[in-house]
């Protein structure tokens, strides 16, 4: 395999790292392609990919609030901004902390719709996100539209498994128009390997542009999505797993092993071993 | 992490990145380390693939333990498809017992998944044998009500080492169970992966021919059972809790005073 071949492939394993598991996934990428420094600042653009993507949060230098890295904050040459802080800083993608803190002073025709935003997002967040929460409101497709994003995430790598929520909401002043997906990533790893993928669209018209209204109806939205998604693991337990597999066989009884010989499958007269009719 | 060795890395990895691409992320893991051919393909369980069988037109199931080169024998013929002029073989007195076996779990597999396809592959050891048995059922979608599908993979790969009267069976359970649920309402939900469980056991063999299918019978119903105890708490008990940890439905203040007002009827309680 050519080298750019390898650093394609690895980078599709980083983009694919579960939640919190990202040093891990490097980690092992290394083994396989060599810890090189100039292989592995080939791995940057994936990295920075990952990280903005999956919405990572990190605390500033001295900061005591989580402040995330996304496609809508990103100055670019590495940099990002925060709102609520009216401050930029340098993000590592690798290491995926923060360092080179700078006052930054948001310019845009909605930042007092956006600073409002801000403020009716917070008691949202911190009512319905008990872990690692963070969230931001940034200016977005070119000062036309607002982007919202909210992330949860639980790591408990010594119980083997990490989650991450993720909501990504634009909404429109010219039309009142929310739109945007939740995304819950939840892995659990102990002796196997099983993964929780889910995506949920959302659109809504909101009867005024006002930021509480916004985020009445996130709030809404998200809890009759989690209701639904709360239903579906037990439609899914209840259907799908069982029709799978049976936990006993019809007779309610395991299988008599020593006279395994003896049972016939009939169509309609059932499953039974046939020396306990005769 | 400690290890730096490549085959325990890639290892990792296939634990750690999404199940559902476990059979791409293989075949790219062997591009880039070709040396770790044989050694991932004989440790990473993947999905059945099925095939039917050219003489008896029965479907059966392929894995690793069945293949030899690009070739797979069938356990209803034990020819393998494509025609092969030296492949490997259970011995005659094997092949009896493996007839057996599929027949066994031909009935199995009928009472525990009403459907779907098992097959049983023996190979002969120095000091006794081995086998594999494998079970896949399919749920096709329904047209009405929420959309979900899923598929159930049983990899049980046993060895059966001969003692005095007693056998030693060592058997590595793997179940891969994809379920995928979707509607409006709902969108996408993608609920998949992969467990694995190990168990020993000396049991005693009278009658060779009999006694084995009837322990490794046992001993596979027994750890299907536990293995799917396991997985309903994993996939719909575990998973859900940590949805539930990301982010709660009830306000936290009002779990909160929730919380509170039921510690001091405990401690109200306690005071009588």
């Amino acid at each position: 395999m050519s080298s750019s071949d390898a650093i394609q492939s690895v980078s599709n394993f980083l983009l694919d790292a579960p939640p919190g598991e990202l040093q891990d996934v490097i980690s092992d990428v290394k083994a396989l392609i060599g810890d090189d420094a100039s292989v592995v600042a080939e791995l940057n653009p994936a990295l920075e990919k990952y990280n903005k993507a999956q919405l990572i949060s990190t605390l500033l230098p001295g900061g005591d609030r989580l402040v995330i890295v996304s496609d809508y904050n990103d100055l670019g040459g590495g940099r990002f901004y925060d709102v609520e802080s009216k401050s930029s800083f340098a993000f590592d993608h690798v290491s995926q902390k923060a360092f080179d803190v700078q006052s930054y002073i948001l310019e845009s025709k909605n930042a007092e719709l956006i600073t409002s935003l801000l403020k009716s997002l917070g008691p949202h967040v911190s009512e319905h996100y008990p872990s690692l929460p963070a969230y931001g409101v940034y200016p977005s497709s070119e000062d036309t539209t607002i982007a919202l994003v909210i992330t949860g995430n639980k790591y408990s790598p010594a119980n083997y498994w990490n989650g991450r929520w993720r909501s990504i909401y634009t909404f429109d002043p010219a039309s009142n128009a929310l739109s945007g997906e939740i995304k819950v990533d939840v892995h659990y790893y102990e002796d196997g390997n099983v993964r929780l993928l889910t995506t949920h669209a959302i659109e809504e018209e909101i009867s005024s542009g006002n930021a509480a209204d916004v985020v009445r109806t996130i709030a809404r939205k998200e809890k009759e999505y989690q209701e639904n998604l709360n239903d579906a693991f037990v439609q899914l337990s209840e259907g799908a797993f069982k029709s799978l597999r049976r936990q006993l066989p019809i007779t309610r009884q395991k299988i008599d092993w020593d006279k395994i010989g003896s049972y016939r499958l009939g169509q309609q007269v059932g499953l039974f071993p046939t020396h306990e009719h005769s | 992490m400690a290890s730096q060795d490549p085959f325990d890395c890639s290892l990792d990895l296939l634990r750690r990145l999404n199940p559902k691409n476990t059979t791409a992320n293989l075949n790219t893991l062997i591009n880039l380390v070709p040396d770790l051919t044989e050694d991932l393909l004989s440790s990473v369980d993947q999905p059945l693939q099925l095939a039917r069988c050219a003489k008896t037109q029965r479907e059966y199931l392929l894995c690793d333990y069945n293949r030899d080169g690009d070739s797979y024998r069938s356990p209803w013929s034990n020819e393998y498809t494509p025609a092969l002029s030296d492949a490997t073989y259970p011995s005659e007195k094997l092949r009896k017992m493996e007839i057996a076996a599929n027949q066994a779990f031909d009935v199995y597999r009928e009472l525990y998944y009403e459907g779907g396809v098992s097959s049983v592959y023996f190979w002969n050891l120095d000091d006794g044998f081995a086998g594999v048995v494998l079970l896949k059922k399919c749920m096709p979608s329904v047209a009405s009500g929420p959309k979900s599908t899923g598929t159930w993979d049983s990899i049980h790969v046993f060895e059966a080492i001969d003692g005095a009267r007693t056998c030693h069976y060592k058997l590595t359970s793997t179940v891969i169970l994809n379920m995928v649920s979707g509607g409006d309402d709902l969108g996408e939900m993608d609920l998949s992966g992969n467990m694995t469980r190990q168990i020993e056991s000396d049991m005693t063999v009278d009658n060779a021919e009999r006694d084995h299918i009837a322990n490794i019978g046992k001993l596979v119903e027994d750890m299907e059972l536990k293995m799917r105890n396991l997985l309903q708490e994993v996939y719909f008990g575990k998973a859900k809790d940590v949805v539930a940890d990301l982010r709660s439905v009830a306000t936290l203040s009002q779990t909160q005073r929730d919380r509170a007002i039921h510690q001091e009827m405990i401690t109200s309680m306690s005071r009588r």
